[in-house]
């Protein structure tokens, strides 16, 4: 080796130590942090995102600006691979949900849920069966009563393709025995308004997609995929509120519990120091008023899993997801 | 009336010092993320989103929304001056406002998009002001087959018309259609036509495409009439300004029948895109000048920007009375909405008074601020033609590669704008039209999703489309329109003793 | 010069070439129509085979073009001179970023290529970059290419 050669190496030796020395200590950025939100304006990634922002901007829990950009084209997947693409780079925070693992299961996009480091599971969206307003069925045993007489003739809206909504419609198909059209379009928001109008029989929005719609009195909730009654809060319509919608189970639909975790990662390759960061600030944001005013307004339900808590919950998701996209035949790998 | 008075108590809200303020400040950033190609009104939008946090709610939308009227107006600029149009819904107007502009009438190209963007616009405010009711149940009226039939009718509109040889016509289309149908597939969920690109997955940008076709590939073709483009020089002369919207009235049935065209399909959620191209289409067909069309003519110019403003304004209504945004920036808005506490939907108009009728005055505050502003800019941007080929071609090319990048941070959209304005060149040069080409590109995927949707819904059979009134009656109207010029030509060989000669 | 025969000839077998890969690359999205709905590829599949046709047909049409001249020798020059700086330009923005890119590509069409005045060519060729920063980067927060260049020297 060349006496030149040996420099160069210990030059760069010595700049890699002195880039690397304040990395060991606390983690701080020291540009602007990009949040990107895998989904477009308006939905419910999106407004997780901007309230995150908001929150931050108000108690300043970091010095820097943060922006939001939307990267919901191919139903996220456009985020997603943005995020593979930034491997080692701290500055971007992606906002997502379940689809971080399950769109790679059953389409063929370029990024896996592991190309990905996860921050924390922040919120659970919780879901719904909804009906229009003028539907006859009062209960959902009527409704599933109906279906079944016309088998593949009731239609189930939902969001997209493959994702939650069409897992739960095959879901409440096995559960059930019954045969359910399901017809996807581009949002919650829309299949919404497809329902208001009577073009479809039913969907299983998220109660934020479809409060506004309530309480015109366009439709209704039939039962709550949760465990439990979902907590009381302010009547939405003028006699009921969310509590006062029973529970799948308790209405004889045996599916006790269907969430979307709202989850929110850095790209991979970031160092242990970064991850502790935007893992303390998600907290810090967490403990707010604003927050639990947002999870309230929007009836979600407040988690917090990070580290190993958010992997086995991860995994027990994709397992079970899994089994349903083989039965479905949508598995691409 | 009750609506008169509300929209009265309305605009004691919309009429204070700081509201004006920020209508002033919103037009403006508008204006200018407009003119830029790339930054359009959603980036704006949701930039300043995070400032309106600590707002009013209604002090909040009036910024936002003048930021739109602001946008809306600053598109068309682009598009008349560089054939480089900043929205899609501005592509309609380079057609006849680019050639103008190219004539020397850069001032009148301008004067006439501003004058009748702002008669559509109120249009669409009035609309909103006296049938926000009955329009939202209208909407609701639309399931998959309805949204199809009501693309199908802007296509039939637009196809078929122009000299441009079929083979050529149908390879444009068709190519559109595939273009649109790169990326993930809302209904399948699957990943279409990528061909190993991996970034594709989210699909080929409008914008990218757009700039591409008409900025680009009109430098290339600029660059050979470059003797003539010197010629160009704009006096900046107001009495042309005021000369040109006295002169509008004259175009009163085109103005009309494009306002007609546009709230139609801006409530009907067909959007200010197709609104814009069916407008033009429509007037061209019926027009009595048509075959001036293409070379500058006015009635080009009013009937896509009127119908777009009218589509762009009336498509707030279904944001705020059903929840779903009729445009990008739209959503962009009701995404603030729920941040700022509102729930979009039916309720709002009974339960937030205030904000829904502090937002309709503003609307009728906030166009007048934008058209007045953008009039003043009149003579600004008319001087920048003045600037000479060589100097601005090189500007032009960075600022289209910068729009191209921000549209989302990509590089290979800078790659594909540059592919596309090769394309541009080569079919301009050729003759192929690239109108069905845009147009195809902006709704094919659109049209596609509502038609699998229905034909998920008739397990595949085609007479969902003639299932009920509304539905029959919009695929019978595009297929008249489709049929026309082939009925009209018939009729010509038997009336003309000549034999037609090519 | 080129003929428009030529002209012709390759437009038609680009667009040909699209619709072939377009028609070959469905397929694997299933191009079926049943009452189950209709697949993911059939229309990519109709357009692209309709694309092939119809360019194969313009391939035909241009064969039989004279060779009449579509874009003269003075025409191409200017073309050349116009396009090659631009792809250079784009070329250049992963290695040195968009401010130094656009400031050198205005400087070299300006000075050098249209022997424009060299203090004006400095100057619009300084203005770009600064405007460009200000308005993105500053304003409207997109960060814009800063090149590999920059990540070396630590921006």
């Amino acid at each position: 080796m060349s006496a030149a050669a040996r420099s160069t190496i210990l030059t760069a030796g010595a700049i890699a130590v002195l880039f690397a020395a304040p990395a060991a200590a606390e983690w701080r950025p020291s540009k602007p942090i990009e949040f990107v939100a895998t989904a477009g304006p308006g939905g419910g990634t999106d407004n997780l995102a901007r309230t995150v922002q908001s929150i931050i901007v108000k108690y300043k829990l970091t010095d820097q600006p943060v922006v939001v950009v939307n990267k919901g084209g191919g139903s996220g997947a456009e985020g997603y691979t943005y995020a593979k693409a930034s491997a080692g780079d701290p500055y971007r925070v992606i906002f997502g949900t379940s689809n971080a693992w399950q769109q790679p299961m059953v389409s063929r996009v370029a990024f896996k849920h592991t190309d990905l480091t996860p921050i924390a599971a922040m919120a659970q969206d919780e879901f719904l069966l909804w009906v229009k307003q003028d539907a006859p069925y009062k209960s959902v045993g009527e409704y599933l009563k109906a279906a079944a007489a016309k088998p593949g003739e009731f239609k189930m809206g939902g969001a997209q393709s493959k994702d939650t909504d069409e897992v739960l419609t095959r879901m409440i198909e096995k559960a059930a025995n019954v045969k359910l059209t399901y017809i996807p379009f581009k949002s919650g928001a829309e299949t919404a308004v497809q329902l208001a109008g009577g073009h479809i029989d039913s969907h299983v929005n998220n109660p934020n997609e479809s409060l506004g719609q309530w309480r015109g009195g366009t439709q209704r909730p039939l039962c709550a995929f949760s465990p439990q009654r979902l907590p009381k809060g302010p009547n939405v319509t003028a006699t009921q509120g969310w509590h006062d919608i029973p529970t799948c189970v308790e209405s004889g639909l045996n599916i006790p519990q269907f969430q979307q975790p709202r989850t929110v990662w850095l790209p991979g390759k970031v160092t242990a120091d970064q991850l502790a960061f935007y893992v303390d600030l998600m907290r810090k944001v967490q403990n707010t008023p604003e927050w639990k005013e947002y999870i309230e307004r929007t009836s979600q339900t407040d988690t917090f899993l990070t580290g190993a808590e958010f992997e086995k919950f991860m995994n027990e998701d994709i397992e079970h997801v899994r089994k349903i996209a083989a039965e479905q035949g949508w598995l691409v790998n | 009336m009750d609506n008169v008075e509300s929209l009265l108590h309305g605009f004691t809200i919309a009429i204070t010092l700081p509201h004006l303020a920020l209508m002033l400040v919103g037009v403006l950033l508008g204006i200018l993320v407009g003119v830029l190609p790339g930054l359009g009104a959603p980036n704006g939008v949701s930039l300043l989103l995070p400032l309106t946090f600590g707002m009013q709610p209604v002090s909040a939308i009036i910024l936002l929304s003048s930021m739109y009227w602001g946008a809306l107006f600053g598109g068309s600029v682009t598009s008349i001056l560089f054939n480089i149009p900043g929205e899609p819904s501005s592509v309609a107007t380079t057609f006849d406002g680019y050639p103008m502009a190219r004539d020397g009438r850069a001032t009148t190209a301008l004067a006439t998009a501003f004058g009748s963007a702002a008669f559509g616009a109120l249009v669409g405010v009035v609309l909103i002001t006296f049938l926000a009711a009955w329009v939202a149940q209208v909407a609701l009226a639309f399931g998959p087959p309805e949204y199809f039939a009501v693309y199908f009718l802007a296509f039939a509109s637009f196809v078929g018309m122009g000299g441009a040889p079929p083979p050529k016509t149908v390879v444009s289309l068709a190519a559109g259609f595939a273009i649109a149908a790169i990326g993930i597939d809302t209904v399948s969920g699957s990943v279409r036509l990528t061909m190993g690109i991996d970034e594709l997955v989210k699909g080929i940008s409008f914008v990218v495409a757009v700039m591409g076709l008409f900025g680009i590939g009109e430098l290339l073709l600029a660059v050979e009439e470059e003797v003539q483009a010197k010629a160009v020089s704009s006096r900046i002369d107001w009495r042309e300004v005021f000369r040109t919207l006295l002169d509008l009235p004259r175009h009163g049935w085109a103005l009309l029948r494009s306002a007609a065209i546009g709230c139609w399909m801006g409530i009907t959620p067909g959007g200010p895109t197709a609104a814009s191209f069916m407008s033009y289409g429509i007037a061209k067909r019926f027009s009595p000048r048509s075959a001036r069309f293409g070379q500058g003519e006015a009635e080009g110019i009013i009937s896509p920007e009127t119908a777009d403003h009218a589509a762009g304004t009336s498509a707030l209504l279904p944001m705020l009375s059903l929840g779903i945004p009729g445009s990008a920036t739209a959503a962009v808005m009701m995404g603030g909405l729920m941040i700022w506490g509102l729930n979009p939907g039916p309720m709002l108009f009974i339960e937030q008074k205030d904000f829904v009728w502090g937002l309709i005055a503003s609307m009728y505050v906030g166009n007048i601020v934008a058209v007045v502003l953008v009039l003043l800019t009149v003579p600004i941007f008319a001087a920048l033609m003045r600037i000479p080929f060589f100097i601005i071609a090189p500007l032009i090319f960075i600022i289209c590669t910068v729009g191209a990048y921000s549209v989302s941070n990509s590089y290979l959209d800078v790659v594909l704008m540059l592919g596309f304005g090769i394309v541009g060149y080569l079919f301009k040069k050729l003759s192929y039209p690239l109108a069905p080409l845009v147009l195809a590109i902006v709704i094919g995927d659109k049209a596609e999703d509502a038609f699998r949707q229905a034909m998920l819904m008739s397990k595949g059979s085609l007479a969902i489309f003639f299932s009920n009134a509304l539905v029959t009656t919009l695929v019978l109207a595009g297929i008249a329109l489709l049929l026309l010029p082939l009925v009209l030509q018939v009729a010509h060989m038997h009336t003309t003793t000549k034999p037609v000669l090519d | 010069m080129i003929s428009r025969r030529a002209l012709e000839l390759t437009t038609a077998t680009l667009t040909g070439t699209f619709g072939a890969a377009v028609v070959i690359s469905s397929i694997e999205n299933g191009i079926g129509w049943s009452t189950a709905g209709v697949d993911a590829g059939t229309f990519p599949f109709l357009t692209g085979l309709i694309v092939l046709v119809a360019s194969l047909w313009n391939l035909g049409r241009g064969w039989l073009e004279n060779g009449a001249a579509a874009v003269s020798s003075s025409d191409l020059r200017h073309l050349i001179a116009l396009f090659a700086p631009a792809a250079v330009f784009v070329a250049a923005i992963p290695l040195i970023g968009v401010y130094v890119a656009s400031g050198c590509y205005i400087l070299g069409t300006l000075a050098l290529l249209h022997r424009f005045s060299l203090p004006r060519s400095l100057l619009i060729a300084a203005a770009t970059p600064v405007a460009l920063y200000l308005v993105f980067e500053r304003m409207f927060q997109v960060s814009l290419p800063h090149g590999a260049l920059a990540d070396v020297l630590g921006f």
